[in-house]
């Protein structure tokens, strides 16, 4: 086994730990966990965790066991200790075999690294080494019932009284709390202004009384957010991470970190039953000269493609400007809103497609993989309201990147 | 996808340029002076004293070798200043139509004139409402060329017409003529945008004053020709298309309206982010197509049509949305907003309209 190093590696050592990670995992992951992964079969950890099968358990216990679950961790609190560019070569070597990822928790993308940043050492030890054995799973409590974009508004209440906070409140939109362990919350300690000042970040383990969660059905017919409630919850003190009343920072790290996980497991997403084009042309039929016979679909999917394209182009542009040094910040801003509509509108045009077979999601006589685009069609409508609405992404476009003057809003 | 020391060095030395010498007053003062010409020829020939003909023209041929990125760069400044000159007509359409179509020898004989900003030739493509270059009438099947071809850009003060024509085998050819050549009559109409754009009539124009381009792969190179003109065309539009929402949102910056500056309106401030979203997004699709062609990647065809239709696009929003944001203001001929307006309506015609750029887009993926 490796040990971790802090300076960067010779050409030769990083080409022997290449070799040594790919002879581990072409020993360690069975071929089974080398196929794209579908949503029913990622492992998720915590109390209650299940395995699909006996391939899978074999697999996240190997990468859990050599800390592959956390690579860049420090050895003491679970993980690999790799530095970057060790942590690099795993995520190639990963990708090159088709390696499903071990383990999905947002204790891992989120929660991890601001502990890293902010944490003290006993919860280092309790909470990452947790996360990374897949033995505590998360959930995130930002939301709240009135304070959606407007986050800083938050109302739930954690009183001083002593050796524990004393919590009363609610958040909503917590993705999976249902089957979480934990959940990490942001709270009010001060009526002080900026609301801002505070909020404190605290860990609750939702086992104790008073804690309830239940699923919201969404128009996709699946539960994927849940609401919490919090009724008169004892939480001990040492579960504060960082300053009392310096939660917002907090936060801010944990941000950061959401968006840089989420897309390293973009390109490991199950694949669609079919692609646009091909299934336009199942649906809709061509002309002898291959022309779907819908000419307005035909039209708006060139136009959706064209534009899907340049999506990705703007993100090679940032790629090469970072490269470049010649940074323009304004590019990154712009991401979200189009990345997310541009999904959407992907969506509609399949919808559209479908026709008659589009029209339910629970059809047994529809194909699987049919039903599972509309779905999709509509949960996907969250993807311009979650992590930042399109109206505040538009907010931030004119502030930041425009210049545009300060209205009597403050988002 | 991003311009090298040197190209990032020449683009503000061209902007500077523009701005100095070619502002939107002096494109206005030619057109008042019904001057056909649609270009200031002192103005093309400082340009020529920049080497711009030269611009993406092989070392080996006395060219600069600046790159497709380089010169979509200085179509974007071009374009902030709506500049009327001989950049896409000769050094675009009429070099790389030779470069791709001439045989060596025909490319020695009449590339130097051209490079050296000597002469200036145009490319006669459109045969009449729209931008369709697979339909092509103008033939010398009678053993004389006939027909007429539309929006010939700076017909009338082109020295050459490299002419889009049948040839009496029925395959697409170039004829290569001199303008003064009999025969040839040009009808030359100043556009709406001033620029200017004429109608050529070919009536009986003798075998033996015509060149035919004879290279390797003469309906591979008039493709190849289109896609670098189209993608260069929409480098220009994007930054007309940058400078009016610049100066839209500048404006919005200054006008007080009910006690407040207009730009601190949530519904404005949307519109304008909107807007900027879609600049960057076509912008992008530009800056691939560019750097396509300076690879020589394959799959051209796809982006330079993506690049056109997204710039088309963009370009006629932001225009129409920055006539609507500047209130009366935005109508008045005191302003330039209307001429980018008008620029963005005649540019979505040349080398192809949304329309066709997404037909051929599914074309080209099957669909």
């Amino acid at each position: 086994m490796s040990q971790p190093e802090s300076h960067p590696l010779s050409k030769e050592a990083l080409a022997e730990f290449r070799t040594d990670i790919a002879g581990w995992l072409e020993a360690n992951c069975p071929l089974s966990q080398r196929q794209p992964i579908v949503r029913e079969e990622q492992i998720w950890g915590g109390r209650r965790r299940v395995f699909p099968s006996q391939d899978a358990q074999q697999w996240f216990e190997a990468c859990r066991d050599r800390g592959f679950t956390a690579p860049e961790w420090p050895v003491e609190y679970g993980g690999a200790g790799l530095n970057s560019e060790q942590a690099k070569v795993l995520k190639q070597e990963m990708t090159r075999l088709g390696c499903r990822p071990p383990l999905y928790c947002q204790g891992l993308w989120m929660l991890g690294p601001a502990l890293l940043v902010y944490g003290n050492e006993a919860q280092k030890r309790e909470h990452l080494t947790a996360i990374c054995r897949g033995e505590i799973r998360w959930a995130q409590g930002y939301s709240e019932p009135s304070a959606g974009s407007d986050l800083a508004n938050l109302k739930t209440k954690a009183e001083d009284c002593g050796d524990h906070f004393l919590v009363n409140g609610t958040k909503i939109w917590t993705t999976k709390a249902d089957e979480a362990d934990w959940i990490f919350c942001l709270v009010r300690t001060s009526d002080v202004t900026p609301k801002q000042a505070g909020i404190s970040f605290l860990l609750i383990d939702m086992a104790t009384e008073g804690v309830s969660t239940s699923p919201i059905p969404l128009i996709s017919g699946e539960s994927e957010f849940c609401q919490t409630f919090f009724d008169n919850v004892k939480v001990p003190k040492t579960n504060l991470v960082g300053e009392l009343n310096g939660g917002w920072a907090v936060a801010k790290e944990l941000l950061k970190h959401e968006r840089k996980m989420m897309s390293a497991f973009e390109g490991m997403l199950e694949k669609p039953a079919m692609e646009l084009i091909e299934l336009a042309d199942y649906a809709v039929g061509s002309d002898d000269q291959e022309r779907l016979n819908d000419v307005e679909l035909r039209s708006d999917m060139s136009r959706h493609l064209m534009r899907e394209t340049a999506l990705g182009q703007l993100g090679e542009r940032i790629y090469w400007q970072g490269k470049a040094k010649q940074i323009d910040p304004r590019l990154p801003l712009l991401m979200k809103h189009l990345g997310t509509s541009e999904a959407q509108a992907k969506d509609e045009l399949i919808l559209r497609a479908l026709g008659d077979e589009g029209l339910s999601m629970e059809d047994p006589n529809v194909s699987a993989g049919l039903r599972k685009m509309v779905k999709q069609w509509a949960f996907n409508k969250s993807l311009t309201i979650a992590g930042g609405t399109s109206e505040v992404q538009l907010n931030i476009i004119a502030k930041r990147a425009l210049g545009m003057p300060s209205g009597e809003g403050k988002s | 996808m991003i311009l090298n020391e040197e190209q990032a060095m020449l683009r503000e030395t061209v902007a500077q340029f523009f701005a100095e010498k070619a502002p939107i007053s002096e494109l206005r003062s030619l057109a008042a002076a019904s001057d056909e010409r649609g270009y200031d020829p002192q103005l093309w020939s400082e340009m020529v004293g920049l080497g711009l003909p030269g611009i993406t023209v092989p070392e080996a041929h006395d060219g600069l070798e600046f790159g497709w990125m380089g010169l979509g760069a200085i179509a974007q400044e071009a374009g902030r200043c709506l500049v009327a000159s001989p950049l896409l007509s000769s050094v675009v359409l009429a070099q790389n139509l030779l470069l791709n179509c001439g045989s060596d020898a025909q490319i020695a004989t009449y590339l130097p004139s051209l490079v050296s900003g000597e002469a200036t030739a145009t490319v006669a493509l459109d045969e009449g409402r729209f931008f369709n270059p697979d339909a092509v009438a103008t033939s010398d099947a009678s053993g004389t060329l006939n027909g007429q071809k539309d929006r010939v850009l700076d017909a009338g003060q082109s020295a050459y017409v490299f002419c889009i024509a049948k040839q009496a085998s029925g395959e697409r050819g170039i004829a290569l003529f001199a303008s003064s050549t009999e025969g040839v009559s040009i009808e030359s109409r100043c556009m709406m945008d001033l620029h200017s754009a004429g109608s050529i009539r070919l009536d009986g124009v003798p075998a033996a004053d015509i060149v035919w381009l004879t290279g390797d792969d003469v309906e591979g190179g008039i493709q190849q020709t289109i896609d670098q003109a189209t993608v260069v065309l929409a480098a220009e539009m994007m930054g007309s298309a940058r400078e009016v929402l610049e100066r839209t949102v500048a404006y919005l910056g200054e006008r007080e309206q009910f006690d407040v500056k207009l730009g601190t309106f949530q519904a404005l401030q949307h519109r304008c982010a909107h807007m900027y979203c879609e600049l960057e997004l076509a912008e992008s699709a530009v800056s691939a197509a560019l750097t396509a062609l300076d690879h020589s990647a394959p799959n051209i065809g796809l982006l330079a049509s993506s690049a056109k239709a997204l710039a088309n696009d963009c370009f006629t929003l932001i225009s129409s949305e920055a006539v609507q944001l500047h209130g009366g203001m935005g109508v008045t001929e005191e302003m330039d907003i209307g001429l980018f307006l008008k620029r963005s309506r005649v540019c979505n015609l040349l080398l192809g309209s949304s329309s066709y750029h997404r037909d051929r887009y599914a074309r080209l993926r099957g669909f």
